[in-house]
C-alpha cells in the first residue's frame, strides 16, 4: 500500500493505482475526457492533468501510477488554468457549437467538463474547416466536425469488442476517424455493436433511432437484461412517454461489462412487425376481434373434446424467449392437465437435447461463460460465434491481441477467420473426423486418416493438437451444429477431448431461455400427426417456416403472440400477449445463472402478460398451477450448474 | 447616486435575447428602477449617448460592415461591454455559415431557395458588405460574457441587477449555458 495526499487528503492506495482512480477512492472529481472505466488508460486529451509535488511539469492523472508518498493537487489556479486552455483548444479545433448538436444539454461530456469549470466562453474561433459527415451506416451517424480525436471509440472497437474497425489518419488538425482504410462506415468491417456510440463522449457518434428525441436526463432508464440469445447481456432501456427511445449497454452489468450486439442494441427499434392489441376470433373465415372472455370461451370449448387424447389431442408449443416462470405454467397446464403428448419448445430441444443426455450421467459438466475471459487457448466448434452470441464471440476476438491462440473449427468461413491464423476450414458435417484426428494427434497415434476425412493436412493437425497440449488454460465453445446422423457421437468425442485436454467446455445455446425449455423436457420435436388442436405461445418470436407447415391442416389453432404472422393469420383464436420490454420473468444464461427481467413500458390495455394468459387458461380448468419453478428447473442434472 | 446608463442593441442574431430581456417581466420594473435605459432596438432611441453609458449590451455576432460599425460604436461608447447570448459569445447559428463562402451562402439564399423565382444577389452600394461571422470578441474587446440561446431571462436579471449594483457579475452553476 501507498500513503499518499490528494488535496490535503491522505489515502492508502495499492501499488500500480493511477492518480485518477486514487483521487476517486479519496472522493476527489477529476474531469477526464479521453479516459473511460471500461478502457485502458490512454492519456490522449490531457484534461486530467494535475499537480504532484516535485514534477517538473502538470502530470495526466489517468496515465500515471501512483508513488509513495506521493503528494498531487487538482485544484490550483495552474491545474484550472491548463483545463480551461486545454479545453479552448478542444473546442476551437471542430464545430463545437452547442445550439445545433443533438447531444447539447447534458449528454456531452465536452460541455459539461467546460460548464464544470465554469467557461463563459472560449478565447479563440475555429478556422471554419468543414469536415465529412458520414451518414453510410444503417444505425448510427459519424460526424467528423464533433469529433475530438479522444479514440475512445477506437479503443472500445479493439479491446472491448476485438474488431479493430475504427482507427486514426492523417495528424494534426487533418487527422480523421477511419473505418478500416478510409472506407464508408456503412461498406467498412463493422459489425454494427455500436459499442463505439455509446462511449462517445460527445456527439460525433449518434444513433439515428434516439436522435433529438430526448436527452438521457429527459428520458426514464430501466436496467434489465437483453433476450435477444442466451448471454444474458446486462442492458440499460431508456424510455419516454412510453415509448422506447433506445437501447444501452449497461457498464456494470457483470456478463458483459456494458458491450452489445446489433441484435440487443439496434434490432428492437428497427421493430417494424405489427402489433396485436385484441384477441380475435374467426368468424365465417375472417378474424374478428373479441373480448378475452370470449377468446377464452371458444379455446376451452374446441379444447375440451381433446383433453386427455394424447395423438389425438392438443400439440402445444412455446417460445424460448418466455419467462422461465411461464414455461413452466404452460408445461402443468398442457403436459399435466391437457394431457397432451406433444408439448415441446421452438427451439425443439436442437442445441441441447443431445447435451442433456451426457449431463443425466455425468453432471454438469459446462463452465461458466466467464472462464473465456481466463483463457489462453479457445477453440471454437459447431457454431459462428459472429452470427449468432456475438458477445461471446467479442470476448474471445478482444483476447487475441493480448496472445489468447483461437481456433475457429467450422464448414465455412467466417467473421472470425480474418483476426486468427489459426482457422480451421474443414469438409462439411466433418467436425467428428476433426475431433477424432486431434484426439489421435495428442495420444500420439496416427491422424492422417481422421485428418484426410476432415480436409485438413496431418501437419496442421498436429500443430493445433500441439498448441491444445500445451495450453494452460483451454476452453472450447462449443455448439450442436454437426451432421444430424453423428451429432450424438461428435459431442461424446468432444467431450472425451475436452476431458483429455482438461479443457473447460461451454456451450451457449440457442435463445434467451434455451437451457430452461431444456430443464423441463420442452425439447421434442414437434410433429403434428392426427393432432385435433394445436396452442402456440409464441410471445414476440417470429413463427418458423417450419412450424407454420407443420400446422397447414390443424383444424382448430391458437396463438398467443405479441406480433401479427403468417401463423396468426391462419389461426381460429389470436391471443395478444406483452413483447420482452413489456413484461418482467427470469431468464436462466447458458452457463446457469438466473437473471430477473424487469418490464420497461407499458402494454397496450387490452393486451395481457404470457403469465396472464397461461393462467387464465389454468384458471378456466379450474386448477392452480404449481409456481416454483426454478425446483422444477433443477429436478434433473443440467449440462451446466444452475444457481 | 445616479442611476447607471445602460444601452442595448443586436447585431447578427434573431432578437431572442432581447425577448428573453422582456420575459424578466414584472421584475424590468424593478430593473428600470435600478438603472437608466437609455437606448435599444425595442426603444425609440437606438445608439448609446454620445456622452457615454455605463454598460453596454449586445446581442448577435458580427456578420458585415454594418455590424463591426455598431460594435466599434458601442465599444466606444460604453465603460463595460456585454456579449448576450450564444451569437455575440461564440457566433452561434449564424456561424453555420462560416462552413461556406459567403459566395456560396449568397447564391442559396438569394437565387436558389425553393419559393425565389428570377432571384439576383443584392449589389446596391449603399449596403453593408457581409463579412465572415465572428463573435464580437474578434472585433472589440468584450467584458463580460453571458451565453444562452437565449440567455434566461434570470440570467438576464441577475447580470442586470449585479451591474446595477456596481458588481460584476458571475455566471456559473445554473446560469450557465450555452444551448
Amino acid at each position: 500500500m501507498y500513503q499518499l495526499k490528494i488535496d490535503d487528503k491522505e489515502i492508502q492506495v495499492p501499488e500500480g493505482t493511477t492518480v485518477l482512480k486514487a483521487a476517486g477512492m479519496a472522493g476527489i472529481d477529476i474531469p477526464t475526457l479521453c479516459d473511460h472505466p471500461a478502457l485502458e488508460p490512454y492519456g490522449g486529451c490531457r484534461l486530467c492533468l494535475v499537480e504532484i509535488e516535485g514534477a517538473r511539469t502538470l502530470q495526466p492523472a489517468c496515465t500515471l501510477p501512483v508513488s509513495d508518498k506521493m503528494v498531487i493537487r487538482t485544484q490550483t489556479d495552474k491545474v484550472k488554468d491548463a483545463r480551461k486552455f486545454i479545453l479552448s483548444m478542444i473546442f476551437s479545433e471542430r464545430n463545437h457549437f452547442c445550439p445545433y448538436c443533438q447531444v447539447s444539454g447534458s449528454d456531452c461530456e465536452l460541455q459539461n467538463a467546460a460548464y464544470g469549470e465554469g467557461m463563459t466562453h472560449w478565447p479563440i474561433q475555429p478556422n471554419w474547416k468543414p469536415y465529412p459527415v458520414d451518414a453510410s451506416h444503417p444505425y448510427f451517424v459519424l460526424d467528423h466536425n464533433r469529433c475530438i480525436l479522444c479514440r475512445r471509440c477506437v479503443r472500445a472497437c479493439a479491446e472491448l469488442v476485438g474488431n479493430f474497425t475504427l482507427g486514426m489518419e492523417e495528424r494534426g488538425a487533418n487527422t480523421l476517424l477511419v473505418a478500416d482504410l478510409g472506407v464508408p462506415l456503412g461498406s467498412s468491417s463493422c459489425i454494427s455493436c455500436g459499442v463505439c456510440v455509446q462511449i462517445c463522449p460527445t456527439g460525433a457518434l449518434i444513433d439515428r433511432w434516439s436522435a433529438y428525441r430526448g436527452q438521457e436526463k429527459d428520458v426514464s432508464s430501466t436496467k434489465t437484461i437483453c433476450l435477444g440469445c442466451s448471454i444474458g447481456c446486462g442492458i440499460e432501456v431508456l424510455h419516454r412517454d412510453n415509448n422506447l427511445i433506445k437501447i444501452n449497454g449497461d457498464w456494470d452489468a457483470e456478463i458483459n461489462g456494458g458491450v452489445l450486439c446489433d441484435v440487443g442494441r439496434f434490432f428492437p427499434m428497427d421493430e417494424k412487425r405489427n402489433r396485436l392489441v385484441t384477441p380475435m376470433l374467426r368468424k365465417d373465415g375472417s378474424l374478428k376481434a373479441a373480448t378475452w372472455d370470449e377468446a377464452l370461451s371458444v379455446v376451452m370449448e374446441n379444447f375440451k373434446p381433446f383433453i386427455n387424447k394424447k395423438e389425438n389431442g392438443i400439440a402445444a408449443i412455446a417460445s424460448t424467449r418466455l419467462p422461465a416462470d411461464v414455461l413452466y405454467y404452460y408445461k402443468q397446464v398442457f403436459e399435466e392437465i391437457l394431457g397432451s403428448n406433444m408439448v415441446t419448445s421452438t427451439e425443439e430441444g436442437r442445441y441441447t437435447a443431445v447435451l442433456s443426455e451426457f449431463a443425466e450421467d455425468k453432471g454438469p459438466f459446462e463452465s461458466k461463460l466467464s472462464e473465456i475471459h481466463k483463457a489462453d487457448t479457445i477453440m471454437t466448434i459447431g457454431l459462428d460465434l459472429t452470427k449468432d452470441h456475438q458477445v461471446a464471440g467479442f470476448f474471445i476476438k478482444r483476447l487475441i491481441p493480448k496472445g489468447t491462440k483461437v481456433i475457429p473449427v467450422s464448414y465455412e468461413s467466417s467473421g472470425m477467420d480474418a483476426f486468427t491464423p489459426h482457422s480451421m476450414i474443414i469438409e462439411r458435417n466433418e467436425e467428428l473426423a476433426f475431433i477424432q484426428a486431434l484426439d489421435a494427434a495428442i495420444t500420439g497415434a496416427d491422424c492422417s486418416e481422421f485428418a484426410e476425412k476432415s480436409g485438413i493436412s496431418s501437419q496442421e493437425i498436429i500443430e493445433i493438437a500441439n498448441l491444445l497440449d500445451h495450453s494452460q488454460n483451454l476452453v472450447i465453445v462449443y455448439g450442436t451444429d454437426f451432421d444430424a446422423k453423428q451429432k450424438r457421437e461428435t459431442v461424446q468425442s468432444l467431450l472425451k477431448l475436452a476431458k483429455k485436454l482438461n479443457a473447460k467446455l461451454i456451450s451457449p445455446k440457442g435463445k434467451a431461455n434455451s437451457l430452461v425449455a431444456e430443464q423441463l423436457k420442452l425439447n421434442k420435436p414437434f410433429n403434428v400427426n392426427g393432432h385435433k388442436a394445436a396452442y402456440v405461445a409464441l410471445g414476440d418470436e417470429d413463427p418458423s417456416q417450419a412450424v407454420i407447415k407443420k400446422l397447414e391442416n390443424i383444424p382448430f389453432l391458437v396463438v398467443q403472440a405479441s406480433y401479427q404472422s403468417a401463423l396468426t393469420a391462419k389461426a381460429d383464436v389470436v391471443l395478444p400477449v406483452t413483447t420482452w420490454l413489456e413484461q418482467s420473468g427470469y431468464y436462466v444464461t447458458c452457463d446457469g445463472q438466473v437473471q430477473l427481467a424487469n418490464k420497461s413500458l407499458q402494454s397496450p390495455v387490452e393486451v395481457k402478460t404470457n403469465k396472464e394468459v397461461v393462467l387464465a387458461i389454468a384458471d378456466r380448468l379450474k386448477i392452480i398451477v404449481n409456481p416454483v419453478w426454478d425446483k422444477a428447473v433443477k429436478l434433473e442434472n443440467s449440462v451446466v450448474e444452475i444457481d | 447616486m445616479s442611476k447607471p446608463k445602460v444601452a442595448t442593441d443586436w447585431m447578427a442574431g434573431c432578437a431572442g435575447c432581447h425577448m428573453s430581456l422582456l420575459d424578466i417581466d414584472e421584475r424590468l420594473l424593478q430593473v428600470l428602477e435600478l438603472i437608466d435605459l437609455r437606448a435599444s432596438p425595442i426603444t425609440d432611441l437606438k445608439e448609446a449617448d454620445e456622452s457615454g453609458v455605463v454598460v453596454g449590451v449586445l446581442e448577435g455576432g458580427i456578420n458585415n460592415t454594418a455590424n463591426e460599425h455598431q460594435a466599434r460604436l458601442m465599444r466606444s461608447r460604453c465603460k463595460i461591454l456585454v456579449a448576450l447570448g450564444d451569437c455575440a459569445v461564440f457566433g452561434g447559428v449564424p456561424a453555420m455559415r462560416n462552413f461556406f463562402t459567403i459566395e456560396e451562402s449568397l447564391r442559396r439564399a438569394y437565387i436558389e431557395t425553393e419559393s425565389t423565382v428570377d432571384g439576383f444577389i443584392p449589389t446596391d452600394p449603399e449596403l453593408a458588405v457581409p463579412t465572415r461571422v465572428r463573435a464580437v470578441s474578434e472585433v472589440v474587446p468584450v467584458d463580460i460574457y453571458v451565453p444562452g440561446c437565449p440567455p434566461s431571462a434570470d440570467v438576464i436579471f441577475h447580470v442586470l441587477s449585479e451591474l446595477a449594483q456596481g458588481r460584476i457579475p458571475e455566471i456559473k452553476d445554473d446560469n450557465l449555458h450555452w444551448h
